[in-house]
């Protein structure tokens, strides 16, 4: 067992769900065991497979083992199910088998007495079949199917409960949102393969710094590689589909829409980052500017949004912002270690949000209240969820932030740094307002409060788990500790791009975002602690940016208006077309001329046989003419 | 002219007359005689043609058996003589075809190179000791399935011709 | 020494008074008769070309056999046929049967 049997990882789960779509109606318990255990069976194989990589990583010019076997070849297409077990790849899958493996645990105390149980774990373990395997892709063919199969999940798992018409609604927007980035994702792959003549990845990359690709042509080509993570990693403009995804259930939007399939689109930005490097340098600012467009404007409406779901959701899309800049700064490193951190405390902030919905049934933050002591054990993860998002020492987020900060502070503009701290201040607003309003002061639904109980062992259990690592994943940045877990050294000596970074601690940014998340929290606590009297006199004061914010900067009513006033339109000219052109001249003109002139013409039946034997005796002569000429 | 000649042209003539009375006789049993003589004719083809056992299943089969079944029928359908309903409306147009068809088939026979064709000058006697060799060991399954064939007609022709019960 | 040639327009006589018989003709049974002419011909042109054209194989000749032996199922057939029309139909004449349309 190595790195050469990768494919087992994604094998395991497919064969999983391959019998509970066919049997597991007929399975105990639905088969939830079974989805679990072959979940955690991916994450045991990936054991060996990550002690393998610890082996061989050492060796010079080693750059990931590459297996798979070859399906259909063409003259340059070659369809191939091949994967590639990399730094970049192990890190993901990391989070990816772990986090599931935990969330699926978890959800057998959350979606209990749901009609469609057995269909949820059917669904998740199709997602984590298609999230490994987009993980372990070798080739850009095999990584867009996964791409489009993890999609499909979501899609599937948002609209989960599909009798409430939001969450059909929210997993359509979804889906059709992802898919404008999908197709330019596309667009992006053929245009790399159209020079190169190869989807390997690889390969690829090894054209693109031969040199084989123009400048531009290559800007072009891997833009539209980046609009496909645009889509997949709700950046502006196409995140407008993140906050509604919580319509799904919670262990979904733990899963997919924090810790896994969102941070998709920073995985393939960071398994792209050589061609980026080698392209013009407006990719990089665009992804910089991107990204950093999303912090900010995820982190302005987070502050007023009032579902405890949707504030854990806007600070996802806070933290792939921040990912991206990351990557803007071309620092794979530091996208990674904060995609990793992230994975664990994203999904712990999820995990208790539905400890608290589950508790609670309710999910305006205006309803809760007071919970802590009704709910320690969540209360406390929530709370370290929350500083570890916040950024306060020594937890997680700290380290995997600040070096974030670092990187920008190098390579970026000094304004991208301080719009960064700013964001940092943000963050430690709303989170800070969150958790006051779920879990101090006084309750505002006495029902809702007196109903709350703390989550059975079988959730609290996941919860803890990510907890602790919530507060010690962060930890990886020293070398001592990755030494220690047999790594060559921290993070940055594990997973980089050209050369292993050191661990770089300035103590200027520490300081300064550190200065800036207790700021937040301060002020966030003067505002809302208590009967937040202070915040709704703000909100007052402010009514046209707390409008602004609340309706989230209309974003969606802009795509409502130009869906209903362009695409709409349009659709109703070309249906127009359809109908009266294509199907009833087209289609039924023709139709309805076979059936003119074949009523016309049965009158030349006459049903009498002779007339016929004469036919057929004419087409005889006919025919034997026709050969006697030919032949002579 | 050889004798051999002067016997074709006599036989010919009696095969075309036989035909052609067929064809035009105003007398539905007349029209049948005529088959009969048309078909004995070219049985003497046959012979001609050195197929003798040829010319003995022709005589068997088609100057006994059905003559007798087609008399049969045309009694059993009282096809009355009457001489102006048996030729139909469209006879013009069947002696153009017919006419037509034949200058077709006289020029294709006329314009072939048939000594190319690896055609001998005079009809090469086979003997019937080796065409039932051949036909009892090359062809013995299609011969079997001809069997077949007549089988499955004479159950159908019963089955047609029986009618249903109570009628 | 008769010519092959002889032999095939005689044949091609014989069906094209077939073909004639067959188009003019009015009751089934007539155009039976003329069916079996034009059988007679493709008989006499086979069995003229095995005997001109490939002596050392028998094929044309073991062909008129089976066209002897299929041609006498078909007047079975079809004359059972033309007793079962004449039964339900009072007549023998095709061109009184034209059902066969729209």
């Amino acid at each position: 067992m190595g790195m050469d049997d990768a494919w087992l990882l994604p094998a395991v789960p497919a064969a999983a769900f391959a019998a509970l779509l066919l049997f597991g109606k007929y399975l105990p318990r639905k088969g939830d065991w079974l989805a679990i255990g072959a979940i955690a069976a991916s994450f045991a194989l990936f054991i060996p497979v990550l002690a393998d990589l610890l082996d061989e990583v050492g060796r010079e010019g080693f750059a990931g083992v590459v297996s798979g076997t070859d399906w259909v070849e063409f003259d340059t297409f070659n369809l191939r199910l091949g994967f590639m077990v990399d730094q970049l790849a192990i890190v993901m899958l990391a989070v990816v088998t772990f986090v599931s493996t935990l969330i699926e645990i978890y959800s057998v105390g959350y979606m209990k007495g749901d009609p469609r149980y057995g269909w949820f774990f059917t669904a998740m373990t199709l997602f984590v079949t298609a999230m490994i395997t987009l993980v372990l892709a070798d080739n850009l063919l095999l990584l867009y199917v996964a791409w489009e199969g993890v999609g499909f999940c979501s899609y599937l798992l948002i609209g989960f409960w599909h009798e409430r018409r939001s969450a059909a609604e929210a997993a359509k927007k979804a889906f059709i949102t992802t898919r404008i980035g999908d197709v330019g994702l596309l667009i992006g792959i053929i245009l790399l393969w159209r020079e190169a003549g190869t989807f390997s990845i690889r390969e690829i990359i090894e054209f693109a710094q031969d040199g084989g690709y123009s400048a531009e042509y290559l800007t072009t080509a891997v833009l539209f590689v980046f609009a496909g993570a645009v889509g997949k990693s709700a950046q502006f403009p196409l995140h407008v589909w993140l906050p509604d995804a919580m319509e799904g259930p919670t262990p979904v939007s733990a899963l997919i829409h924090a810790a896994t399939m969102v941070v998709a689109g920073v995985y393939l930005v960071a398994r792209m980052m050589p061609l980026f490097v080698v392209a013009d340098p407006v990719a990089l600012d665009v992804v910089t500017a991107i990204g950093l467009t999303t912090v900010m404007l995820s982190a302005t409406m987070a502050i007023v949004a009032t579902d405890i779901k949707r504030v854990v959701a806007y600070s996802t899309m806070n933290s792939l912002g921040l990912m991206m800049v990351a990557l803007g700064a071309h620092s794979v490193t530091a996208a990674l270690f904060y995609l990793f951190v992230h994975g664990f405390f994203k999904a712990l902030l999820f995990m208790g949000a539905g400890s608290v919905i589950h508790g609670t049934e309710r999910q305006e933050v205006w309803e809760l209240g007071g919970l802590a002591r009704k709910m320690p054990l969540t209360a406390l993860a929530f709370a370290v969820g929350t500083l570890a998002m916040i950024g306060i020492f020594p937890f997680s987020g700290f380290w995997a932030k600040d070096e974030i900060v670092n990187v920008a502070a190098d390579e970026l503009a000094w304004i991208v740094v301080a719009f960064l701290v700013f964001s940092i201040f943000l963050t430690a607003v709303y989170m800070t307002r969150l958790y006051l309003l779920v879990f101090t002061g006084r309750p505002r639904d006495d029902h809702a409060h007196e109903h709350a109980h703390e989550a059975p062992p079988v959730m609290s259990l996941p919860v803890l788990v990510l907890a602790a690592l919530a507060v010690i994943a962060g930890f990886w940045a020293f070398d001592q500790v990755g030494r220690a877990l047999g790594f060559p050294g921290g993070i940055g000596e594990f997973v980089f791009l050209d050369e292993a970074q050191e661990f770089a601690f300035p103590v200027v940014a520490a300081i300064s975002s550190s200065l800036a998340a207790v700021g937040g929290m301060a002020f966030a606590y003067a505002l809302w602690f208590g009967e937040a009297e202070q915040a709704r006199q703000l909100g007052e004061r402010f009514r046209p940016l707390y409008k602004l914010w609340k309706n989230r900067y209309y974003f969606d009513d802009a795509y409502q208006w130009a869906i209903n006033n362009l695409v709409l339109v349009g659709g109703n000219v070309i249906a127009w077309f359809d109908r009266n052109v294509v199907n009833d001249t087209g289609v039924d003109g023709s139709a309805g001329l076979a059936v003119f002139s074949g009523f016309q013409m049965k009158f030349s039946q006459t049903g009498r046989l002779p007339n016929y034997a004469l036919a057929i005796v004419m087409g005889v002569i006919i025919l034997a003419i026709v050969f006697l000429a030919v032949r002579v | 002219m050889t004798y051999e000649e002067g016997i074709f042209y006599v036989v010919a003539g009696m095969t075309v007359i036989g035909a052609l009375g067929v064809v035009v006789a105003r007398n539905v049993v007349h029209s049948a005689l005529f088959l009969i003589l048309a078909l004995v004719a070219v049985a003497g083809l046959f012979l001609l043609l050195s197929a003798e056992f040829l010319a003995i299943v022709q005589v068997l089969i088609y100057g006994g058996a059905v003559t007798i079944l087609i008399l049969f029928a045309m009694m059993l359908t009282r096809v009355r003589d009457v001489p102006q309903a048996l030729d139909g409306p469209q006879r013009p147009f069947a002696a153009m075809a017919a006419a037509a068809f034949l200058s077709v088939t006289i020029l294709a026979v006329v314009g072939t190179d048939w000594e190319a064709l690896g055609a001998t000058e005079k009809i090469n006697v086979i003997p019937i000791e080796a065409l039932g060799d051949v036909l009892f060991r090359n062809w013995a399954v299609p011969f079997e399935l001809a069997s077949l064939v007549l089988i499955v007609a004479l159950i159908g022709a019963i089955v047609l011709a029986r009618g249903e019960e109570g009628e | 020494m008769i010519p092959i040639q002889h032999f095939l327009v005689l044949s091609s006589i014989l069906f094209s008074l077939g073909i004639y018989g067959v188009l003019a003709r009015r009751s089934a049974v007539l155009i039976l008769m003329s069916v079996e002419l034009m059988l007679q011909a493709v008989s006499i042109n086979f069995i003229a070309f095995a005997v001109y054209l490939a002596p050392e194989e028998f094929t044309g000749l073991i062909f008129a056999i089976f066209v002897i032996t299929v041609a006498a199922a078909e007047v079975g057939l079809a004359l059972a046929i033309v007793l079962r029309i004449y039964r339900n139909k009072a007549t023998a004449n095709v061109d009184e049967v034209d059902i066969m349309k729209w």
